[in-house]
């Protein structure tokens, strides 16, 4: 039996998350495209600005290696950021769209837009990633990012996304 | 149970650029398998045709890895095509609906900003990729910026930022 009803709209907050999320990956891509001779400077002056945490040597050779290669880093979170926030936004947007109409109950929904909410800012842990490269080395940056950022928010959006599915599961279930 | 307020849909010719543009990405990528081989082949004799537009200097080794490199630029720009159809596709379709819904006034431009910046920009990656075997790789990259990346990507970052701006005045003034 196909049902049809109104396509509700998610709370505002999820709505400016969702659209903010976007702006900032649209905004990233454009800066990464005209801005990046600047933004490689940058990256090169932070590693010398943190010699230690980089383990500099003061052999040129070695130095520029390991410079070249926290800036090459640093320039991939910026890229990662930069799709993952024009894919992540989407999926907020659609899913709070879905428990909008599907979802019975304020309190389900409300954990749901929570859950979904902050998976949806999951794309920031990739500037975290680009920016802890920079400031605390490459092996410390990344595992700062991937512990406590990307892993946390990813688990959130997993974990709104399959009560999502439950709910629709369950919503079936009811007829 | 209080009922969320309903999403309106953007006009419908917003909804078919956003379809369009989705199944142009759809065969931009079929294509890109099916041909690769001719596609490869006809920019290969158009850059050929081209020598000092590419640098060619008619030595085997030398020329051969000038024209992988531009060959791969080729490439890329079409692979960025197809992605980026696709996924500005699905931003047109969620953008201009909240625009439609929350935008006010001025949601009129701020909907033909969203599909006209959404719809060009990723055809910018199919100009670059078609004027790389005319014009080289940096060239035909500055011209595909001023003539489509540009104008239309800043129309979609401008009005994006315009309208989470106004979502949040909303918001503030609730």
């Amino acid at each position: 039996m196909i049902r049809s009803g109104a396509v509700r709209r998610p709370p505002l907050l999820v709505v400016l998350v969702a659209l903010v999320v976007i702006a900032l990956g649209e905004t990233a891509g454009a800066a990464m495209s005209q801005l990046r001779g600047p933004i490689q400077r940058y990256a090169a002056a932070r590693v010398d600005a943190n010699r230690v945490a980089h383990g500099l040597s003061g052999s040129a050779e070695y130095d520029d290696e390991i410079r070249g290669q926290a800036v090459f880093l640093a320039e991939a979170g910026l890229s990662f950021f930069h799709t993952h926030a024009e894919g992540v936004g989407l999926t907020l947007f659609f899913a709070a769209t879905l428990v909008a109409s599907v979802v019975p109950g304020r309190r389900a929904r409300g954990v749901l837009y929570g859950l979904l909410t902050a998976g949806g800012l999951f794309p920031l842990g990739y500037l975290v990633y680009g920016a802890g490269v920079l400031e605390w080395g490459r092996d410390t940056g990344v595992e700062f990012a991937e512990r406590y950022v990307l892993t946390a928010l990813g688990s959130a959006a997993i974990a709104g996304l399959l009560g999502l599915a439950a709910a629709l599961v369950a919503a079936r279930r009811r007829g | 149970m209080t009922p969320e307020p309903a999403w309106r849909l953007p006009p419908r010719w917003v909804l078919l650029v956003a379809v369009v543009l989705i199944g142009f990405a759809e065969v931009g990528g079929a294509s890109m398998a099916r041909f690769k081989v001719e596609l490869t082949r006809w920019a290969r004799d158009a850059m050929l045709a081209r020598p000092e537009v590419h640098g060619l200097v008619g030595v085997r080794d030398v020329d051969e890895r000038v024209l992988d490199e531009a060959l791969v630029k080729f490439d890329a720009g079409l692979r960025l095509f197809h992605m980026h159809a696709e996924g500005m596709g699905l931003v047109i379709v969620a953008t201009t609906t909240v625009a439609a819904t929350l935008g006010g006034a001025g949601r009129g431009l701020m909907v033909a900003l969203l599909t006209a910046g959404g719809a060009g920009y990723p055809l910018g990656y199919l100009l670059w990729s078609g004027l790389i075997p005319y014009y080289g790789v940096e060239p035909g990259k500055r011209m595909a910026e001023w003539l489509v990346w540009i104008p239309f990507g800043g129309a979609t970052i401008l009005a994006l930022w315009w309208l989470a701006g106004l979502v949040a005045l909303r918001m503030a003034r609730r």
